[in-house]
């Protein structure tokens, strides 16, 4: 099978969707849902069906679409996390209803449901792209689904700030990338990857700086994505405001589809001797930079939401070390790993978190507080997600940590690893505090019971136990790494 | 079913039953014991069938591979299981056992409060004690050591509400940790030197540490300090006898007749290594014959009838560490653990059938004229008893003969140390069962005792035919194919039983008729050699000391300064970033422009 035929299916499926919300008269929104877990599931399947051989050489498309292991890892990951968003959504919609306005019941809860799918369409080509006009298409069909579902809830003020900060810095950051893209095209002459690694070593030597411009400037839009410090401001805010199953795509599916384009566009130019030390340079700068801001910022927070917010530039420090250690050969299945713990623990952690600040009303730690007496269960699982984020040993962050701590080691940054070390340290602090509200504190005086849909039973166990058993055997997941 | 697949469920078929009885057996007894059974039983079955299958099979997967993944890797941790001659029949005994146990506990447990909790930590028991056995290197099976330790805290603390109980919890874990460093500091001298933890691959590799034998002994030593701890070796036995605080089926599963046992198996695992070493198998048999012999002494004045079998398992196992350090054979001593699990089981199972009728009373002294009252109890622990005092005929007595002659030929100190043990044995329980089952009823609750139900009665039976038949050389075969030492003289077979029927004599002289309290007082054994004391005074002077020290250090050193004032200043820290977080977009994009002014200035400047 075409690898490129899964994003096509996917974007129909996401059109079918929206048909089917004009057309069908139906109040209850939720077999959207189902038909579009359905349709992601169908495309995981097929997944492994897709092969690159089946690309004909001489398609249009060839010279920017890539199947290569990593690409169809990914592709196989943002189906996941957009199954999981669309499950989350299936309990989140009584507030999509609330704070969307309309006629009828469950008006905007179908265009709700289908804009995550187009979103993946576009990161399932994200990891693909090895041209920078791809690249950079599928990055703005990306983005742009995102300024949607950000502002969506419109008669939420805190939704349509994140919206409007969000638009405003992603436009600044698209502007940089296309800037680069047009610098990097004037030195070479060339927008595929390949072509400009091919071109590179007979660049003249006075051409390097307006190559490192280019680079330079598009590394600042790729950190904006992934929320690397500095260009992290907007992660707390838009974090906060947007709709909760929207903030977890954001911090997993964008933050894994910009790594992975990272990952490609930073190649050929770290393999290139002459850049080589510079980039080395500040790649470290920025993933000391990221660890540091995103782990001290998170220990003064008391509302969950802002605190995963920082953690999940914690994380991209994290993964910044593996980045600068590109040379090392296990950095990139050990980023891979990492990304896929990732995935696990952040979607756990906010899919207790939508269930439990739906019945509260809150999402400050406070709120959680006593959890553990009225839902043992949620509280289980959000325990396994917090130990899991903070690294306890025999959970899948440890392990990650661990390959990434490995990998720095043994490209010799050590004083980034002594750093790794002590951020690790604050994270067990403010991961901890959580548990500790929710296992030692009493419980608030308002605590309604807390139902949870059969989805998301079954979601979060699965999370759960894949975190155990990554954690414990890690060689299961390793195999499937490109 | 393909001996691969079963290898692989008997190890991790219990920790998922221990799973599914913490997940599902809150409400229902019958679910947890039932699943707890299962497991048990259904590893029974493939255990024997690999048994009688007789096969060797070596199923290994790296566990965690750090490094390429195309190349050979640098590093990587295997998971291995072996299944071969000495894992095969030790799989046996602890399966078989386990169920058996299993069986009786649902009987024992029956009224108990945290039936759920108490079956899990068996099945948890379980998966670490076959880990062990089937561990094909030293990095797994020091896992499933601290494993089983940790499964022996819970289960000797299920009573968690008596302080006793907690206490002797905390003393086991504590003194077992002593050992296991020592095992610690063994495997990393073994690794550093030969640079390989498989036990297959180690003696092959013991060339590396020529020019320097005397590191050979200290690893070796330094490995058999798990086995001090875990097997309950002089000096630090102090642990068991106190764990008797555990409901006496545990203690008649692991600190009878297989946890204990763990130790003399890793010391059979490594069998081929010691070998190279003649220094430490000197050790490792004085201190056996130390133990067989002090522990029978102690054994003599204890009242509480599960401390003296607990002092007797501390003295079989000294028999067992001194065959592991006479015989040329580990088999040896694999056929003394063989024999002792299934009497010391026995034995366990039925004083554990005379607590329950006594109404929990444990002390000898208040018991009396059992033997009518639970008959069958009675006729098995006689059978237990004679298994265990070595009486020819019956299992005990073949294994501890062997045991004994291959003493002989390593010298006379090895040899009247175990010898003597043969009498202390057979007068404290000689003493033990007449005490308890003749003479006059010496309280309430022995006149009233009565027989236990079925449930326990028949694992008692069926425990009591291996106690009786399984020395007989028709089935040692099967399990350890010996060759008698030569160069020993004929009266040393005659001379054994004589020490046994001089040691039953004596105590039925001494204790004949129905005395009311023990007729022979000897405070130094009756306090265990003072060694508790003496312990208890070290810990005292040195610990509290050095305790007092640390804790000023770390109140107002490391907290002070080192901790709070850091985390105050982290804190600080952090909530002074949070003010760059101000909210304006403005202020945002301001600082965005700045991060690429400065992410620029570093790439392009020269």
């Amino acid at each position: 099978m075409n690898p490129i035929s899964l994003e096509v299916f996917v974007v129909t499926l996401g059109i079918a969707m929206l048909m089917l919300e004009s057309f069908v008269v139906s109040t209850d929104k939720r077999y959207l849902a189902w038909l579009g877990i359905a349709g992601l599931a169908i495309a995981f399947g097929a997944s492994f069906f897709a092969r690159p051989e089946f690309i004909p050489p001489n398609a249009p498309y060839a010279s920017f679409y890539t199947a290569d292991g990593m690409a169809m890892f990914f592709k196989r990951f943002s189906l996941l996390a957009t199954i999981l968003v669309l499950v989350m959504t299936i309990d989140y919609t009584s507030v999509i209803e609330r704070f969307v306005p309309g006629e009828t019941k469950g008006a905007g809860v179908g265009e709700f449901l289908s804009l995550p799918v187009l979103t993946c369409a576009g990161l399932m080509w994200m990891v693909s792209a090895t041209d920078f006009i791809a690249i950079f298409v599928s990055l703005e069909l990306v983005t742009i689904s995102f300024y949607v579902l950000v502002a969506y809830l419109r008669r939420s003020e805190g939704s349509l700030e994140a919206g409007t900060k969000y638009l405003i810095l992603g436009a600044l950051s698209t502007g940089f990338i296309v800037y680069g893209i047009t610098w990097i095209f004037g030195v070479t002459g060339r927008t595929n990857l390949a072509a400009i690694a091919a071109v590179l070593p007979g660049l003249p030597a006075a051409s390097h700086t307006a190559l490192l411009f280019g680079v330079g400037l598009v590394l600042v839009a790729l950190c904006f994505k992934v929320a690397a410090f500095p260009f992290q401001f907007w992660v707390p805010d838009v974090y906060q405001g947007a709709p909760t199953p929207i903030t977890a795509f954001l911090s997993v599916g964008s933050k894994a589809a910009g790594f992975i384009v990272l990952l490609r566009v930073l190649q050929p130019f770290l393999d290139f001797g002459p850049l080589h030390g510079k980039l080395e340079t500040i790649l470290l700068l920025l993933a000391g930079a990221t660890l540091i801001y995103g782990n001290l910022s998170a220990l003064p927070q008391r509302n969950l939401k802002r605190l995963l917010s920082y953690s999940s530039v914690g994380h991209a420090g994290y993964l910044f070390m593996a980045v600068a250690s590109l040379g090392v050969a296990f950095a990139r299945p050990a980023i891979e790993f990492y990304l896929s713990a990732y995935l696990l623990m952040t979607f756990l952690a906010f899919i207790v978190m939508a269930l439990v600040s739906r019945s509260v009303g809150g999402d400050d730690i406070s709120h959680f507080a006593g959890l553990a007496r009225r839902s043992p269960w949620l509280a289980g699982a959000m325990l396994v997600a917090m130990l899991s984020l903070a690294g306890i040993p025999f959970t899948a962050g440890f392990m990650g940590k661990l390959f990434i701590f490995g990998v720095a080691i043994e490209a010799g940054h050590y004083w980034l690893v002594v750093l790794g070390a002590l951020t690790v340290a604050c994270g067990f602090y403010y991961y901890l505090l959580v548990v500790r509200a929710m296992y030692w504190q009493a419980a608030p005086e308002y605590a309604p019971e807390i139902s949870v849909s059969l989805a998301g039973r079954v979601s979060m166990g699965a999370l759960a136990l894949l975190i155990f058993i990554v954690g414990i055997y890690p060689q299961s997941l390793l195999a499937f790494l490109g | 079913m393909a001996p691969q697949t079963a290898s692989w469920i008997i190890l991790f078929l219990p920790i998922f039953m221990a799973a599914g009885i913490l997940f599902f057996g809150q409400r229902s007894k019958f679910v947890s014991s039932g699943l707890a059974i299962a497991g048990a039983g259904i590893a029974c079955v493939l255990s024997w069938m690999l048994f009688i299958q007789g096969a060797d099979l070596v199923v290994s997967t790296n566990w965690i591979n750090l490094g390429r993944l195309d190349s050979p890797v640098p590093f990587t941790i295997p998971i291995g299981l072996s299944i071969d001659a000495l894992s095969r029949p030790m799989l046996v005994i602890v399966t078989t056992i386990a169920t058996l146990v299993f069986i009786y506990s649902t009987g024992y447990m029956a009224h108990e409060e945290g039936y759920c909790r108490y079956f899990a930590g068996l099945a948890l028991f379980l998966f670490s004690m076959l880990g062990i056995v089937l561990a094909n290197n030293f990095v797994m099976m020091f896992i499933f050591w601290e494993l089983v330790g940790v499964s022996s805290y819970i289960l000797i603390g299920h009573y968690y509400s008596r302080d006793s109980a907690g206490d002797a919890a905390k003393q086991a874990f504590i003194v077992n940790r002593i050992g296991d460093f020592g095992f610690m500091l063994g495997i990393l001298v073994f690794w550093g030197v030969t640079g390989t933890v498989l036990f297959s691959e180690l003696p092959g590799r013991l060339d590396a540490f020529h020019g320097a034998s005397g590191w050979l002994a200290v690893a070796c030593v330094l490995v058999f300090c798990g086995t001090v701890g875990k097997s309950a070796q002089f000096p630090l036995h102090v642990w068991l006898p106190n764990s008797m605080e555990g409901p006496t089926p545990v203690s008649s599963l692991l600190h009878a007749a297989t946890m204990v046992a763990a130790g003399v198996y890793l010391l059979a695992r490594i069998f081929p290594i010691l070998q190279h070493s003649p220094d430490a198998l000197t050790v490792i048999g004085w201190i056996g014959a130390i133990t067989c012999f002090g522990a029978g002494l102690i054994g003599l004045q204890q009242n509480d009838i599960k401390r003296i079998l607990a002092y007797s398992t501390i003295s079989q196992l000294g028999y067992m560490v001194l065959g592991i350090g006479s015989a040329p054979v580990s088999g040896v001593a694999m056929f003394h653990l063989f024999t002792h699990a299934s009497f010391k089981c026995l034995l366990f199972l039925c004083s554990g059938s005379v607590i329950l009728g006594m109404h929990h009373e444990q002390d000898i002294w208040k018991m009396g004229g059992l033997k009518n009252k639970m008959p069958i109890t009675f006729l098995m622990m006689t059978i237990g008893g004679l298994a265990l005092m070595g009486c020819p005929g019956f299992s005990g007595g073949f294994s501890k003969d062997l045991i004994i002659e291959f003493a002989y030929t390593k010298g006379p100190g090895w040899f009247w140390l175990a010898a003597g043990g043969v009498f202390l044995t057979a007068l404290y329980t000689t003493r033990m069962l007449w005490v308890t089952f003749l003479g006059a009823p010496r309280s309430d609750h022995a006149k009233e005792a009565r027989e236990s139900p079925a449930v326990m009665v028949i694992p008692l039976i069926l425990l009591a035919i291996p106690s009786a038949l399984a020395g007989w050389p028709f089935i040692q075969k099967h399990f350890f194919p010996i060759e008698e030492p030569v160069g020993v003289p004929g009266w040393v077979g005659f001379l054994i039983p004589g020490i046994f029927a001089a040691g039953v004599a004596l105590a039925i002289l001494i204790y004949r008729g129905a005395p009311q309290k023990d007729p022979v007082l000897i405070p130094f054994f009756a306090n265990r050699l003072y060694l508790d004391d003496l312990y208890a005074q070290i810990v005292r002077f040195v610990q509290d000391g050095t305790a007092k020290a640390s804790s000023w250090t770390d109140r107002w050193i490391i907290d002070g300064v080192g901790v709070n004032f850091s985390a105050k200043a982290t804190w600080a820290c952090g909530f002074a970033l949070r003010f760059l977080q101000i909210g304006n977009i403005q202020a945002y994009a301001f600082f965005f422009g700045a991060g690429v002014i400065a992410l620029l200035y570093v790439l392009i400047s020269k």
